[in-house]
């Protein structure tokens, strides 16, 4: 055994391991590429004198201890918090309807309503914000919260319908069919079988609409006025650009907590991540 | 076999018949509150947008009260104004030089390397370029904030140190060059998630083949494979174009536009004429712009991407 091995090892050519080498060099380049950014936001996070770059660490948790006892920083984590959940729970319950009937039934423009809602899709932010903002205003909705949640719960709808009705589909019709011979109602036998079999499918919407809300930047920026409102991407870029000191400890401490959350989410959909379809779906 | 299947169906048809004619009650309430929600958050923006961009509202003052119908004047004006066409120009570099040379070209490398059966750390080499798409993008663009930091001890500046150059003000001097290099950091793992899903349908024995018939890794890659993902590669191009025009909080929060208007984006333009300068009649016009341009590109990908229903 080790004799054929060492036999096999040696058959590599000195210009294919030279190959390797290289390709190895460029895949570590780019994922150094990738990582050296965060160096500084990490360090600086825990550090007790922090700057706006790169230096020696004392170590400390203060920064953070900081956020969470500060007057106006857990405001703005919970903001964010209320904001992504409510977001996504409105986000997940209509859709997880909306999905089933497009999944379930045949109707007219049914076709045109699932090409209609991929087109939406494409449709970034910016392009609608300055009408969304005046019509906000004038049902009263713009500077709430509430108003800021059902934006965020339709703007992520046409990818949550996509992702759920594929889930849908999959589930065979039989089984819910099966269940209404049982004696089930309608509503029965979707609450029974459709359910639990989505959960899955419903996970991954779950996680990449909250990962959605939790990011944006541009719609809560216009909407909301009142400081008390604000959650993290916006605390943080007004903190960012303060005119007067920047605490940079401070700072880099409220990112790192602000990107907890999704980089979970992320571990947990990694194997998901990897499938192109969803990939589709996170990008924007 | 047969005859219980027929006894099956048969049982099941009288059932099926009125229950399906009854359940179409629940078609609105259903499907109604995900419509009716998208209609008034997404839809009726786009079109009260095209409405608004005939008139000259204003955010305040009293063209806020009473706008007028202007008619097309507002995109006369865009369309013979400086500060528009260059917020195209640059939209379109940005768009061009980050999305479609540089996501592609490195996140194509991602892809490819990430494949090589002989690669240990897979898991992490893709892990580490995962990150910058995972985080918020204002934290992406906090990280860079430092790298371009014009201090001697930034990031940048200590790498070129290293080098053997001089200090740099890279977000005075090039600000172009670093929105664009943020964007590359950001949209590599996008590129390389979608780039492997299409290298994993390219047979194994044509690659073998070439090989064996000794033709070198790129000559594999440029004569086999390419041809191979053309179309999946296509599509990744017009989704990253159509993301890419989207971009602001990434370029916003580093730049602010400035200096002088160089990173002024299509997406900052609307933003700062609408909100900061108030003329809403005329963000929305420029809104209009975007809006049929991004249209335009969605309904290609939908044709080309077959999307099945």
């Amino acid at each position: 055994m080790a004799a054929t091995t060492t036999r096999a090892r040696r058959r590599i050519p000195l210009v294919v391991v030279i190959q390797r080498a290289l390709q190895y060099a460029l895949i570590t380049l780019l994922a150094l590429f990738c990582l050296v950014p965060f160096a500084w936001l990490l360090v600086s996070a825990f550090d007790a004198d922090a700057g706006s770059t790169l230096g020696v660490p004392d170590l400390t948790l203060d920064n953070f201890v900081g956020f969470f006892s500060g007057a106006e920083t857990p405001r703005l984590l919970l903001n964010s918090l209320i904001i992504a959940v409510l977001g996504t729970a409105l986000n997940l319950a209509l859709g997880v309807m909306g999905a089933y009937a497009l999944s379930r039934f045949r109707f007219r423009g049914r076709k045109f309503f699932m090409f209609a809602i991929l087109l939406i899709r494409v449709i970034p932010v910016p392009a609608t914000i300055v009408a969304l903002y005046l019509l906000m205003v004038q049902v009263n909705l713009d500077n709430s919260l509430f108003g800021l949640i059902l934006v965020e719960a339709a703007q992520a709808l046409p990818i949550t319908l996509w992702l759920l009705k594929g889930a849908i589909d999959a589930i065979p019709m039989e089984l819910e069919e099966a269940a209404w011979l049982d004696g089930m109602t309608r509503y029965q036998a979707i609450w029974k079988i459709v359910g639990p079999l989505v959960m899955p499918g419903l996970g991954a919407a779950a996680m990449l609409t909250f990962m959605a809300i939790w990011g944006d930047f541009l719609t809560p920026l216009v909407l909301l006025q009142s400081p008390d409102l604000y959650p993290l991407s916006i605390g943080l870029f007004r903190a960012f650009t303060a005119f007067n000191q920047v605490d940079w400890g401070l700072l880099t401490a409220s990112a790192v907590i602000y990107m907890v959350p999704p980089t979970i989410l992320y571990v947990i959909l990694r194997r998901h991540l990897m499938r192109s379809s969803l990939g589709g779906a996170i990008k924007g | 076999m047969a005859y219980q299947t027929v006894t099956v169906t048969q049982a099941r048809m009288p059932e099926r018949r009125p229950r399906s004619r009854r359940d179409r009650g629940m078609l609105p309430v259903l499907l109604g509150p995900s419509a009716l929600l998208i209609a008034a958050f997404v839809v009726l923006p786009a079109i009260y947008g095209l409405y608004l961009s005939f008139t000259n509202t204003q955010l305040t003052g009293s063209a806020a009260r009473n706008p007028k119908f202007v008619g097309l004047r507002n995109y006369e004006y865009l369309l013979t104004s400086d500060d528009f066409g260059a917020s195209m120009w640059n939209t379109a570099q940005f768009v061009f030089l980050s999305a479609i040379i540089g996501q592609t070209v490195l996140g194509m490398l991602a892809a490819v390397l990430l494949t090589r059966k002989w690669l240990k750390g897979k898991g992490a080499f893709g892990a580490a370029v995962l990150l910058p798409m995972v985080v918020p993008e204002v934290v992406a663009s906090l990280t860079w904030a430092s790298v371009l930091s014009p201090r001697e001890d930034g990031t940048l500046n200590q790498l070129l140190h290293v080098f053997g150059q001089a200090p740099v003000a890279a977000l005075q001097t090039a600000p172009m060059l670093c929105i664009i290099a943020v964007n590359i950091w950001r949209g590599i793992a996008f590129a390389m998630i979608m780039f492997q899903a299409a290298l994993e349908d390219v047979p194994e024995e044509l690659i073998e083949a070439a090989r064996i018939d000794g033709a070198g890794a790129w000559q594999v890659f440029r004569y086999v494979t390419l041809p191979l993902i053309r179309g999946p590669v296509f599509l990744y191009l017009l989704l990253t174009t159509i993301t890419t025009v989207g971009v602001f909080g990434l370029v916003y929060f580093l730049t602010q536009g400035g200096p002088g208007g160089e990173t002024r984006l299509t997406a900052i333009f609307i933003y700062e004429r609408a909100f900061q300068y108030s003329q809403i009649g005329l963000g929305s016009a420029a809104s209009v712009i975007l809006l049929v341009l991004l249209m335009v590109l969605g309904l290609t990908y939908v044709r080309l991407a077959k999307v099945d229903v």
